[in-house]
């Protein structure tokens, strides 16, 4: 089924209606005038207050838990412990070593151990603070080499390595016979936090007959409900999850959804009382889950020629106190870990570590953030040793159509990184700034940056996903995805689709709010598989209810079914387009034909296999391919960077909405100038001391650079609606790189660690001299 | 964070009524725009009891040239500090702070008096104001008097006034022949915290600094002036030679420690730049020649 060809035969227009087409999305301007309700807005006043009681150790025995003294603070209601869990005490995503609520050990400053329910806020705080936990404490590992140390405590398990991965390419000792240049390096990625405007929060109702309904954030409504249904020890259909209009996510809510949700939900069932329970930022700051830290010991080769012959990466991954995502995380860093470019001889070992930190999770890039800025300095290194352009170097070693990948995947189709390399070469006038320029006390520089991301599930997970839709009498629509709108806009993208295939205006679709009770189960959001599988089964759904319209117009038009065109939600025939029939008329002629008005689509990836041993396989779906040039001013007197402009280039497959495009690619920017230069995550003893926007800090818009018009490639996945790729996680994955080749290019200065702040760059700049 | 317990809230309309409020209540603390002092009740958990407002107080706000002397109302917000051509032409480094100060919502808010009361090291308008050589007017119900600005700070987040005590005016002098220039280093370029911030005082006679102060902020317990630096250069002729030893002496000045804003080296060694890049813009203000 190539879908890309499927729909455009089908729909036989000269252009599209609206997809590739500026649109304004539909929730834009509730947005803007603050009219958009969040979950908070759900919650009324006088909402019973869930807090909850976290361990102030980082890796200890809990010997008793005394909620005596709490429980008799006036207004408190309950207080729920381990013992209070009806169901599995278990929350863990990938492993089933993470307690909801922990009664026996504590891994890191934050594990939750008790639910306290009161009246209001003031009262469960000062309840909080009235709950006795008496500790054994054990010693702690706040980094991984002490984890891995021989006689390390134990965390969960012997030697504290959750999961380890392999991939084994080709042959690896010729590999290094071939190579004429050889460089070597220790990377280091550390923490970043999401910095949702909006913190977490979770809002359940009980019915007193067995069943809970929760409004939250979060990034999987059906995730939140098997995992909650798990803890409360109910089936399924007891659990209604509802997901609020999210303000802000990058993966963090996929993590802390059934958290969250499951804290309220239990509080809510255990008192037959509505149930609130809100994060303060500190909170998200201290103990909710982060971008993983990582290190790669990385050693590269090429040939004289200036062709890639040898990777070779050992993967350390810090995972903290749970697992958590690490299992997908690692094995994404295993398989991307040559970048976007064709090596013959590979090999990858990963693997991830525990330690008695705040654990990692997911965020925007998965795992390919942290891989890029460690793999693409290794590629500017060895053009430079090389004596090459490092635009001409990437292209001599580039994936192309035939190329196969780190884990030996053979792409066959939708690749289009060299024409984003080359497009963002051109725009930024790459080879007339191959040298730095000084400017009284800074330098400028330029550097480049190239990135792929598998789109869909890791280590060949099977991926499917569902949307139902209905045409009302009046001919206005309903479209249901559990694909949640958490910023990105990913829901829009399907109505487009939908219009696009049915012919509806765009203002006449309502997207409602994904509820596990009537919406179907898209999977989650993430894997930057919103869009190219959420949308696909939006088409799906759309194509047969198109089916059916047009079955009816052409009787009703009196015309063959490949004349009948559907647009502006009226039918008409092509060869006649005087006469109109409103979708209102053809829904009613449906309703008497026995035609059905709503429709259910469905859509499952291709089938993806790899093979353990070796790692190699079809591993992801496809990829999407990103380029990017920036430009950096270095002051050598203080150590600021400033990223002054940046030049972006895609391959998206296709574009559904250029401005949602734009959109992800700025925000992406800026988060990754963030990573790159600025945020800093700081821990003492394993507590988290940057815990809130005062001392976290993240780039404002006056920090944010020109960004040149995006360069938008479109090489068309065969297997999703119009072809579309994902947007959102890939455009933040070569900025990184990009801007620490600019660094370099700049200043001579090669980095392994971020962020490159100005302190760290002064040092650096002072010790070379270059002052 | 913490949720904000129950307080009170008194509204004074005039300077004496809140000066009796803070000589007969316990635990009264002067408010007004709030911007440091709510975030310090909720991250500290602490419990205010009576806020009283002195934001109804007329005689407290608003900027005033007079006798040869700049008076500022402690009321004043940075936003009015930033709009006062009197200011600008008086006191440019005070100017340039006010501009760096939070974000357009925290200086149409914050004001001076609570920018100083609040005792933070980092502190954007205390150099300025201390190379200025502004006095701080502090009155209980009993009496007033002026002291000099150093000394209204002891410590980080300390003052000297006593719990009856109120900060109620500012004075510094205009000079004619005088410039200034403040300078810092955030960890991005607004709405942050000076990482180390620096302001320079100059008075020009000719090609030589007639006199020269010189304050730094981020870099002690308090924000701080550099005598020892000033005596130095003062009555010296002009030149890049004393801008580079001026600097290197302020690095000896600067005592500062490492937090999650900065290492101490990198307060150390930026100080040096910032005082260098201050000397140089508040002469060039002056007419001078580099």
């Amino acid at each position: 089924m190539e879908y890309d060809r499927i729909l455009s035969d089908l729909l036989n227009r000269d252009e599209y209606l609206v997809v590739g087409k500026k649109t304004v999305r539909l929730d834009a301007l509730d947005k803007l005038l603050g009219k958009a309700r969040f979950t908070s807005d759900y919650i009324p006043k006088n909402t019973m207050t869930v807090k909850v009681v976290r361990s102030t150790m980082p890796h200890a025995l809990i010997k008793r838990v005394d909620t005596s003294t709490a429980l008799m603070v006036p207004g408190v209601v309950t207080i729920l412990t381990a013992k209070d869990v009806p169901g599995e005490n278990e929350i863990g995503y990938a492993l089933p070593e993470q307690p909801f609520l922990n009664d026996k050990k504590v891994h890191y400053v934050g594990d939750p151990i008790a639910l306290v329910c009161a009246i209001d806020e003031t009262t469960a705080q000062e309840a909080m603070e009235a709950v006795v936990v008496e500790y054994e404490p054990l010693p702690a590992v706040f980094d991984i080499d002490a984890a891995l140390a021989e006689g390390a405590p134990i965390i969960h398990k012997e030697n504290n390595v959750a999961v380890k991965t392999k991939i084994r390419k080709g042959d690896i000792a010729k590999g290094w016979k071939d190579s004429d240049v050889v460089v070597e390096d220790t990377y280091w990625s550390p923490y970043q936090e999401h910095m949702c405007l909006e913190p977490e929060a979770a809002y359940a109702v009980p019915d007193g007959v067995g069943k809970v309904t929760i409004i939250a954030c979060m990034q999987s409504p059906h995730l939140v409900r098997e995992k909650v249904a798990r803890v409360l020890g109910w089936k399924l259909n007891q659990v209604r999850v509802i997901q609020a209009l999210t303000g802000g996510a990058f993966g963090k809510k996929d993590d802390t959804g059934p958290l969250i949700s499951g804290y309220a939900a239990l509080a809510a069932i255990k008192t037959g009382k509505p149930a609130a329970y809100i994060m303060d930022r500190s909170e998200v700051l201290s103990v909710t889950p982060k971008r993983f830290p990582v290190r790669f010991k990385y050693r590269s080769g090429a040939d004289g020629k200036g062709k890639l012959t040898a990777v070779e990466v050992e993967i350390t991954l810090e995972v903290g106190a749970y697992a958590n995502r690490a299992p997908f995380w690692l094995w994404r860093q295993t398989a991307h870990a040559c970048g976007p470019y064709e090596v013959p001889n590979v090999a990858v070992d990963g693997r991830a570590v525990y330690t008695n930190k705040v654990y990692g999770g997911s965020y925007r890039g998965f795992g390919n953030l942290a891989l890029h800025f460690a793999a693409e300095q290794q590629v500017d290194k060895l053009a430079y040793e090389l004596d090459m352009d490092p635009v001409d170097f990437r292209m001599k070693n580039i994936l192309r159509i035939g190329s196969r990948t780190t884990c030996d995947q053979l792409l066959d189709n939708s690749v289009g990184i060299d024409k984003c390399l080359a497009g963002v070469a051109a725009a930024s006038d790459w080879a007339k700034h191959r040298e730095p320029v000084r400017i009284g006390t800074k330098i400028r520089g330029w550097g480049v940056g190239c990135a792929y991301h598998g789109n869909s599930t890791s280590r060949s997970t099977p991926d499917w996903s569902a949307a139902s839709l209905m045409i009302h009498g009046d001919g206005s629509l309903t479209y249901r995805t559990a694909i949640c709108e958490i910023g990105q806009g990913s829901p829009f993208g399907h109505a487009k689709i939908v219009a696009e295939i049915i012919g509806c205006n765009l203002d006449s679709i309502k997207i409602e709010q994904p509820d596990t009770d009537s919406t179907p189960d898209s999977k989650p959001t993430h894997g930057s598989r919103g869009l190219m599988m959420g949308g696909t089964a939006a088409a799906d759904a759309a194509i047969k209810l198109r089916e059916r319209i047009i079955r009816v117009a052409s009787n009703m038009l009196d015309c063959p079914e490949a004349h009948v065109e559907l647009r502006d939600s009226q039918a008409y025939n092509r060869k006649k387009p005087s006469v109109k029939i409103p979708f209102a008329e053809i829904v009613e002629e449906m309703h008497i034909r026995g035609e059905n008005p709503a429709s259910y689509g469905f859509y499952t990836s291709p089938r993806r296999f790899f093979d353990v041993d070796t790692g190699l396989g079809y591993n992801y779906a496809v990829y999407t391919f990103a380029a990017s040039v920036a430009e950096v001013e270095v002051d050598t007197e203080t150590g600021q960077v400033e990223v002054t402009k940046i030049w972006p280039a895609m391959d998206v497959g296709k574009v559904i909405d250029p401005l949602m495009v734009d959109g992800q690619i700025h925000g992406a920017i800026s988060q990754g100038i963030g990573f790159a230069i600025m945020e800093n995550l700081q821990l003492k003893d394993g507590v988290v001391t940057t815990t809130g926007f005062k001392d976290y800090i993240i780039p404002s818009a006056l920090d944010t650079p020109e960004i040149d018009d995006t360069i938008v490639v479109e090489e068309p996945y065969k297997h999703a609606a119009f072809g579309a790729k994902g947007v959102g996680e890939p455009s933040i994955i070569s900025i990184v790189p990009a801007v620490v080749n600019a660094i370099h290019h700049a200043t001579g200065l090669r980095f392994s660690t971020i962020p490159i702040t100005p302190d760290r760059m002064h040092k650096a700049l002072k010790e070379a001299g270059k002052k | 964070m913490k949720p904000l317990t129950g307080f009170s809230l008194l509204r004074p309309p005039t300077l004496v009524g809140a000066l009796e409020m803070m000589s007969t209540l316990e635990h009264a603390q002067p408010i007004v725009g709030g911007t440091d002092i709510i975030p310090t009740f909720k991250d500290l958990g602490s419990k205010p009891v009576h806020l009283i407002d002195l934001g109804l107080i007329e005689e407290l706000n608003g900027i005033m040239e007079e006798d040869g002397k700049i008076l500022i109302g402690p009321t004043t917000t940075h936003t009015q500090i930033l709009t006062s051509k009197v200011i600008e032409k008086t006191a440019p480094a005070l100017h340039d702070a006010a501009r760096w100060i939070g974000s357009v919502q925290i200086r149409n808010r914050g004001t001076i008096g609570g920018n100083l009361c609040n005792a933070s090291p980092a502190a954007d308008s205390a150099p300025p104001l201390l190379v200025h050589g502004a006095e701080a007017h502090i009155c209980s119900l009993e009496e007033g008097h002026w002291i000099p600005l150093l000394e209204l700070f002891k410590g980080p987040k300390m003052t000297v006034l006593k719990p009856n005590e109120i900060l109620i005016g500012l004075r510094f002098p205009t000079i004619a022949g005088a410039s200034s220039s403040f300078q810092r280093i955030g960890r991005r370029k607004g709405f942050t915290l000076s990482v180390v911030n620096a302001a320079v005082y100059v008075e020009r006679k000719d090609d030589a600094l007639k006199e020269a102060r010189i304050a730094l902020g981020s870099v002690a317990p308090t924000p701080i002036r550099a005598p020892v630096v000033e005596d130095k250069i003062r009555g010296k002729k002009m030149s890049e030679e004393l801008i580079d030893e001026a600097a290197e002496a302020c690095v000896e000045v600067a005592k500062p420690i490492d937090d999650v804003r900065g290492t101490a080296e990198y307060r150390k060694d930026m100080t040096a730049v910032l005082v260098k890049r201050a000397l140089r813009e508040a002469w060039r203000r002056t007419g001078g020649e580099l």
